[in-house]
């Protein structure tokens, strides 16, 4: 028998309530379950999206939870809204809905007859609790009596009293009291939570501060003067309001009259996919009989077909059927309308999915168990993500959008959160922090752990932890990390429903036009169990369909992904050698690298590859186990027989992530459900920090089963690595399908793949001089940009002998926009004559026709860049239409009347480096090459000819830096790769010569490196001692006239040249990890 | 040196060892401190370089009465001071030593600095800034900066195009056509190189060659806000000098009219036959110059001067001036429009003056309400002149209307007065209360106000004063009808929050009176 009074706290606002409140929700539920509240409540400002973790909190608490909102309308009283039933609920969601569509992201605009109107049906079936203006308004009584007479029947109206602590309390309740009266509508006791404890009224003032752009010290009267506006426990608020019991007792028995629970938002498929008369299984299986006769048109193989009625069998215990039949009906749609598209993720490589042609993964060609996806005793929905054509995906989403409309599909949000920088610099401003010790201190978040920094990270930046204001700022952004900043949207994660989406959770608008977006996130979405469908981007996608494209017009050969010759030798031995740029995924310096150790040799071979350079796998130190155990340098072995199960296809070494989950149960002990969500907190490893607890489990699990310790701890070690870029075997096995379907296009059409990456820049990782570079090295003939023979796109043009050339695209002009040049070449006809027939049947302004002049583009004018530019230059500006024919006349005369006049020649480093200020790249030479002769004499060595130097030798290499990266799982070191004439250099630069050659290392755009040569199989790197800063030279080389221009050998169509250009950084872009 | 600019804030100018480094101005902060983690900034003050350019050119005035400074258009160029040094260089023993001269002396102020010297301004600009430069390259070191009569032509060819002073534009354009000297320019077409780079560009190079003039226009020196009247005779009554300051100040007034100007301070010095200075001043709080008002200001001096065995001259200067326009307040009171504030401000103006003047600087304080939730900070003294606060850690100006705060007492006491009280514990208002051994009973009381301390001062630091703690104001009314504005410091921890120890000791809290009410 409790002698605490009953209370609910109704009034609770969560940091979801961005800037406003100071805790996040599940802390207000737990502390309101501590405090021996009757139940908990989350009622944000005019959103739903923190309702899902306090729900969430609320059954870990086992504590009552109710679904609450503060309704801020445009023109009245703030009010509190909880639905009582399900339905009052989609009526409360379609009425935010409403707000959010019509305000521009992030805001939602109604008005009071929007509450009285038929979307919230006049607030039937709600408690609405009216929130007194403050400071109060003299129509305030008029306001509360029309809300009440206005709403349905069945609402329950009442006013809200809290304890402001602002010297009137007394009197102020006793008037609210007496209108409350005069109204009808019976006082409630709240209490205006903000936090759920008092300590966090400096983080409550910080964000104000926040809110307001301003500091503390000049906040004034925008902060709240005391620390009230927290959670209070039944009895103190029955204290403060021990003149009212009644409004006390009141809001427990509210609370009670709310029995709509976020569990009853029970999910359905929509239901369209389904054809009349047919169930979504019988649907199912049909379409997947029907596909698998078009895959295997002479029958269908045995092992197929029992696999195949195998999973049906599955997916109708388990009811997946309209799932897979929504996929389906979003990748028949990209298949109509020619965008590529593949499947990937847990489901995906079923042999249903490749009858549906969700994937084109062969279920002969691999091996796959379908129960490891989608089991029964998770009871956890199957998973599949779609991959499209990066370009052409919106296509696919607004296809989406309209065959479900916008009430019933949505994208889902992201939560963007306070990450440890931003806390830091928004919470120094706040405080009033100089610039430069928020910069300081937000340098420093590298390296914050959970504790926040220590006391000697904080003086290596030159400050003094024991400032107090210092101290203050590190522990206030602290607390202030993770917390929600605003919504986004999410990649691509789109979630529809059979009857209105916007019953179920308010959809708003995204910042990007044309989309919207739900409230909720992936993990609420999950928790709810509501299926998504991830509707995702991928440049290869497009760069594989503009290839296949190119070779079906100029070659005659039409393929598909499935088409392309499976298990071609040559394109296995081109990767053996590790020659793989532009080859999807394969094509980093990591992976370059260990194609020619673990030799690839067929389809599987490049699952293996894509998922063994993984943090998963290196962290784990399962890498090299495995490349021993391929080469046969060590035997094959098993920890058990009931691992030999798990691990007999990767040689007994664990690399997919579904192994080391199955070594979790089978080695370790844990129930499924527990191998679950071990790897659910792997997933939200980094932003919660919550792990260890498993460890233990795990090592003790393995150990007391016979397992070698460190066999185990290697094991874990590996599942923490997979926590952010788990690699399951399926979606290596989609990605693999990728590799070798770009693999054999380089191979078999290098020109054409060329072009299409090229074309589908930006993705990859390789900038357009580098493919184009490689392509030539692979035979490809190469041309210059050219304003009348390119396109927008890069081009196959015949040339002798039946072979195609490679036309370069305006596209690769430095600030040329696609419009201008569709008018160019739209006007070309037979082709420009001079510059001023250019102006004038292109119409393109003078500075547009200035770019192409600076690209070189002009040689088919007889133009050089210099003779370009002085006649766009002799362009007028400013030609009014009327008088446009005059003018030409005019023009004309001047034209002829103009004398001659003779420019300087450009050298022919000036033309290579304006060539790499305007298109990135040069095909009449590369930079190095002209400095040879210079670092010839300084004893600096080609890429090639480091490949005949003996290990440990020391060398110097030079060349433009292409990227440094600095790999997690690299602990400081630096990873540089330059390039010269002749090919790349891999450095390794180490922390501590780092720190000697910092400036060098981050600003050089031409490096010389001193260092000493180590290889690793065919794999060569210099190891940096000396680092030099060469940038100095390209800028020498544009100034060198001693560089005449016949020194080298030039193309066609280039034969004199320009102008002076900046050979600043921005020329020769690297790709960086800062 | 860093600026605030667009996209961030961005290095302005770089000191030797930081350019070694690599930085270069217009490279962001962040990108510099990747660079130099440790890189040291100070904020860029333009206004302050123009002054100290302004004034640069004015000692330059000690070798021609023709200096113009040249402010800063980017910092690869720097700024400069023209000097028309025609007719000027034989007092200085000619034009090598009067180089020699300048520089030097411009060297020892700590200046890096350089000249030339030729027929026509462009060609001196050009050779000053990449003559040096250019001629190391052609081996003539010495007396590079001098330009022989008639030499421009030759010397100018080798000099970069930036040397001709183009238009920015111009210049990126030419070099883009690889026109890189001024050389390249002489035999071009000059039709179409004024189409192309517009006829700015012609100018500058016919300036520099000498084919139109281009003279140095000295800066005008600001006006001294003085005015002066000189006596035939000596004069010696006070009368007099009254009678003559009062035609000094309307002389004056005309003068800052025609500027639209207002004074804030007026010196008043008077030069004796003895050879001594008499001198009053006098302050005010807002801009003004109407006679009538100063010279009631300076009445409060006069007595006091010493006029010795007469005066022969007195001036009367402003020192210090501010806008001011003259026809507003007028307008607004013929039409009655202006609020009574202002009306109010405007007559409360000249009254405090006159106190100010009468007794003394800094005597006239007015209150001003602050924006704190904490009662002494929210009101402050200020100085009636000036408007500046008295407290140095003034809580922030309110920018609009304070919101509506529960009456606070007519007089609160600077410090709190410590009082010993009975009242029901957690948060009460007091029964009855004891102050300088007069025990208050209670009747009424209303309260509590809960106001908590601003923990981002240095006071609220929790330490050994209880500044941190939070307060509880009630106002309250005794049994004689005294009403009192009481506050207890420090709550009584209830509830306790489950995050604080039980063992915690709570110290038990105190009772003040900060203030009374009527």
């Amino acid at each position: 028998m409790t002698t605490d009074p009953l209370y609910v706290e109704l009034e609770t606002t969560s940091n979801f309530s961005f800037l406003r409140g100071a805790s996040h929700p599940e802390e207000l539920v737990t502390r309101a379950g501590e405090l021996g509240h009757q139940a908990a409540v989350i009622a944000d400002r005019n959103s739903l999206a923190g309702v899902v973790r306090g729900h969430v909190a609320a059954k870990r608490a086992d504590i009552p939870y109710h679904v609450g909102c503060r309704l801020v309308p445009d023109d009245g009283p703030e009010i509190l809204c909880f639905p009582t039933d399900r339905a009052a609920y989609g009526r409360l969601s379609q009425l935010l809905t409403l707000g959010n569509r019509r305000a521009p992201k992030g805001e939602c605009w109604f008005g009071l007859d929007d509450i009285f109107g038929p979307v919230f049906g006049a607030g039937r079936d709600q408690v609405l609790i009216v929130i007194p203006s403050e400071p109060a308004d003299e129509n305030f009584a008029d306001t509360l009596a029309a809300i009440r007479r206005r709403v349905h029947a069945s609402a329950r109206v009442h006013l809200a009293a809290s304890h402001l602590y602002r010297g009137d309390d007394a009197a102020r309740i006793a008037h609210l009291a007496d209108l409350a009266e005069a109204a009808g509508t019976p006082l409630v006791a709240t209490n205006d939570v903000h936090a759920h404890d008092p300590l966090r009224r400096s983080l409550q003032d910080v964000l104000i501060c926040i809110r307001e752009h301003c500091t503390v010290a000049d906040a004034g009267y925008r902060l709240h003067a005391n620390a009230e506006r927290h959670l209070k426990s039944p009895a103190e608020m029955a204290r403060l309001f021990a003149d009212y019991p009644d409004a006390v007792a009141l809001s427990a028995e509210l609370a009670a009259l709310c029995t709509f629970s976020l569990s009853e938002l029970a999910y359905e498929y929509p239901g369209e996919t389904v054809s009349p008369g047919e169930t979504p299984q019988s649907e199912l299986a049909k379409l997947t009989w029907a596909g698998a006769e078009d895959r295997y048109p002479d029958g269908v193989p045995e092992k197929v077909r029992k696999l195949v009625e195998h999973e049906l069998k599955l997916v109708g215990e388990l009811g997946f059927a309209p799932y897979f039949l929504t996929v389906h009906d979003i990748v028949c749609f990209a298949r109509a309308r020619g965008i590529l598209c593949q499947g990937r993720g847990s489901a995906a490589n079923s042999a249903v999915c490749f009858c549906l042609g969700i994937t084109a993964v062969d279920p002969d060609r691999i091996d796959v168990l379908f129960e490891r996806f989608i089991s029964a005793e998770r009871g956890e929905p199957p998973d599949i993500d779609v991959d499209f054509e990066h370009e052409r995906r919106e296509e696919v989403i607004q296809y989406i959008y309209q065959k479900y409309g916008r009430e019933r599909a949505a994208l889902t949000a992201t939560v963007i959160s306070y990450r440890t920088r931003s806390a830091v610099r928004e919470v120094s401003k706040a405080l009033g922090l100089s610039e430069d010790i928020g910069a300081a201190l937000a340098g420093l978040a590298w390296g914050w752990s959970k504790e926040g920094l220590n006391d000697d990270q904080v003086r290596a930046a030159g400050l003094d932890p024991s400032e107090p204001r210092l101290r203050q700022a590190l522990a206030l952004a602290m607390e202030i990390k993770g917390f929600p900043r605003h919504l986004s949207q999410h990649v691509g994660g789109f979630v529809m429903t059979e009857g209105p989406l916007s019953s179920v959770v308010p959809i708003a608008n995204a910042a990007m036009e044309d989309r919207t977006v739900i409230e909720w996130d992936k993990d609420d979405i999950d928790a709810l169990g509501i299926l998504k469908v991830d509707v995702l981007a991928l440049g290869m996608l497009s760069c594989i369909r503009r290839a296949f494209d190119l070779i079906e017009r100029h070659h005659g050969r039409a393929l598909t992904l499935a088409s392309v010759p499976a298990e071609d030798p040559r394109v296995y031995d081109m990767l053996c050698d590790g020659d793989s740029v532009g080859v999807f995924q394969v094509e980093s310096r990591a992976q370059m690298s260990m194609l020619p150790r673990l030799k690839p040799r067929c389809f599987y071979d490049l699952v293996i590859e894509v998922a063994i350079v993984r943090p998963g796998p290196i962290q784990g130190d399962m890498v090299h186990p495995y490349l021993r155990r391929r080469n046969g340098e060590e035997t094959v072995d098993y920890p058990s027989a009931e691992l030999e199960a798990v691990l007999g296809k990767t040689m007994g070494v664990p690399l997919f992530q579904e192994q080391a989950m199955k070594i979790a149960v089978v080695g370790a002990g844990f129930t499924p459900t527990e191998a679950d969500n071990l790897r659910r907190a792997m997933a939200t490893f980094r932003k919660t920090g919550k792990i260890y607890g498993f460890r233990e489990k795990f090592i003790d699990g393995m150990t007391a089963r016979g397992y070698d310790e460190d066999f185990a701890t290697r094991c874990f070690k590996q599942i923490e690595g997979f926590g952010d870029y788990g690699f399951p075997e399926s979606h290596a096995a989609s990605f693999a399908l990728l590799v070798y379907v770009s693999a054999w296009l380089k191979c078999h059409y290098p020109t054409a793949f060329a072009a299409a990456i090229v074309n589908s820049q930006p993705m990859g990782f390789y900038a357009p001089a580098q493919l184009v570079r490689d392509a030539r090295d692979h035979g490809a003939i190469v041309r210059s940009v050219d304003v009348n023979h390119s396109n927008w796109d890069c081009t196959l043009e015949p040339c002798s002998q039946g072979r195609v050339a490679l036309r370069l695209g305006l596209r690769q002009i430095k600030g040329l926009r696609e419009a201008d040049v569709e008018r160019l070449v739209a006007a070309r006809q037979r082709g420009y004559r001079d510059m001023r027939e250019l102006w004038r049947r292109s119409g393109l302004s003078p500075k547009v026709l200035e770019r192409l002049a600076k690209a070189d583009a002009c040689g088919s004018l007889g133009l050089n860049r210099r003779d370009a530019l002085w006649a766009v230059r002799g362009l007028s500006d400013t030609v009014l239409p009327l008088f446009a024919a005059a003018e030409e006349r005019d023009a004309l005369l001047t034209l002829q009347n103009e004398p001659e006049t003779v420019l300087p020649l450009a050298g022919i480093g000036e033309q290579v480096i304006d060539d790499y200020t305007s298109l990135r790249l040069s095909l009449k030479a590369h930079p190095m090459k002209l400095l040879r002769p210079r670092f010839r004499a300084a004893r600096v060595i080609t890429a090639r000819t480091l490949e005949t130097i003996k290990t440990d030798t020391l060398v110097r290499v030079a060349g433009l830096v292409l990227c440094r990266q600095r790999p997690g799982t690299a602990s400081g070191v630096i990873f540089a790769t330059l390039e010269d004439e002749t090919g790349v250099v891999n450095v390794i630069v180490w922390p501590k010569v780092f720190e000697r050659f910092r400036t060098i290392v981050l600003r050089s755009r031409l490096l010389s490196i001193t260092g000493v040569v180590q290889r690793e199989g065919r794999v060569i790197h210099v190891i940096a001692r000396r680092l030099e800063d060469m940038s100095d030279r390209l800028v020498e080389l544009a100034r060198d006239d001693a560089l005449a221009a016949d020194e080298l050998p030039l193309l066609a169509n280039s034969a004199t040249v320009n102008g002076p250009s900046l050979a600043n950084q921005s020329n020769f872009p690297s790709r960086d990890f800062h | 040196m860093v600026t605030a600019a667009h996209g961030g804030i961005r290095l302005a100018a770089v000191n030797m060892p930081a350019a070694l480094r690599g930085l270069e101005p217009g490279l962001t902060l962040a990108a510099a401190r990747a660079v130099i983690p440790d890189l040291e900034t100070t904020p860029t003050e333009p206004e302050h370089d123009a002054k100290a350019l302004q004034v640069l050119s004015d000692w330059c005035s000690c070798y021609t009465p023709w200096t113009a400074p040249e402010a800063l258009a980017e910092p690869a160029v720097g700024a400069g001071v023209w000097l028309d040094v025609t007719g000027c260089a034989h007092l200085f023993g000619g034009e090598d030593s009067l180089l020699d001269h300048l520089l030097g002396r411009m060297r020892r102020q700590g200046f890096m600095a350089q000249a030339a010297i030729a027929d026509t301004p462009g060609a001196a600009w050009g050779m000053a800034r990449y003559g040096r430069a250019a001629s190391c390259e052609n081996s003539a070191e010495a007396g590079w900066g001098i330009v022989s009569p008639g030499e421009h032509r030759q010397v100018l060819k080798a000099l970069p195009v930036a040397a001709l002073r183009p238009p920015r534009e111009a210049c990126e354009g030419l070099d883009r056509l690889g026109l890189r000297r001024a050389g390249d320019l002489y035999d071009l077409p000059r039709g179409p190189l004024a189409a192309r780079f517009g006829d700015g560009l012609l100018q500058r190079l016919d300036q520099a060659l000498g084919r139109v003039a281009e003279p140095v226009s000295p800066r005008e020196r600001t006006r001294a806000h003085r005015v002066r009247l000189a006596f035939p005779e000596a004069i010696g009554h006070l009368d007099d000098v009254a009678a003559g300051l009062a035609r000094l100040l309307e002389r004056l007034e005309q003068r800052l009219a025609d500027e639209r100007l207002g004074l804030r301070r007026a010196e008043f010095t008077l030069y004796r036959v003895d050879g001594a200075v008499s001198r009053a001043t006098v302050g005010t709080s807002r801009p003004v110059r109407d006679p009538g008002h100063l010279q009631r200001l300076f009445a409060e001096r006069l007595d006091g001067l010493d006029l010795g065995f007469g005066v022969e001259v007195m001036t009367i200067a402003a020192p210090v001036v501010e806008a001011m326009t003259s026809t507003q307040l007028d307008l607004d009171e013929v039409g009655g429009q202006s609020s009574t504030a202002a009306r109010r401000e405007a007559r409360l103006g000249p009254l405090v003056d006159r106190l100010e003047t009468r007794l003394g600087r800094g005597s006239v304080l007015r209150l001003e309400a602050r924006a704190s939730h904490v009662p002494e900070r929210a009101g402050i003294a200020a100085s009636a002149l000036d408007g500046r606060p008295l407290a140095v850690d003034a809580a922030p100006a309110l920018d609009e209307a304070p919101p509506k705060l529960r009456p606070r007492p007519l007089r609160l006491f600077a410090r709190p007065r410590s009082v010993e009280a009975v009242a029901e514990v957690p948060d009460g208002p007091p029964v009855l209360f004891r102050w300088r051994r007069v025990v208050h009973r209670v009747v009424h009381a209303e309260g509590p106000e809960r106001i908590a301390s601003e923990w981002w001062r240095d006071e609220a630091l929790p330490g050994e004063d209880r500044s941190h703690l939070t307060r509880d104001y009630y106002r309250i009314e005794d049994t004689e009808g005294r009403r009192f504005w009481l506050f207890r410091e420090g709550l009584y921890d209830v509830p306790p929050s489950p995050q604080t120890e039980a063992s915690e000791p709570i110290r038990a809290p105190r009772w003040f009176l900060h203030g009374v009410f009527a």
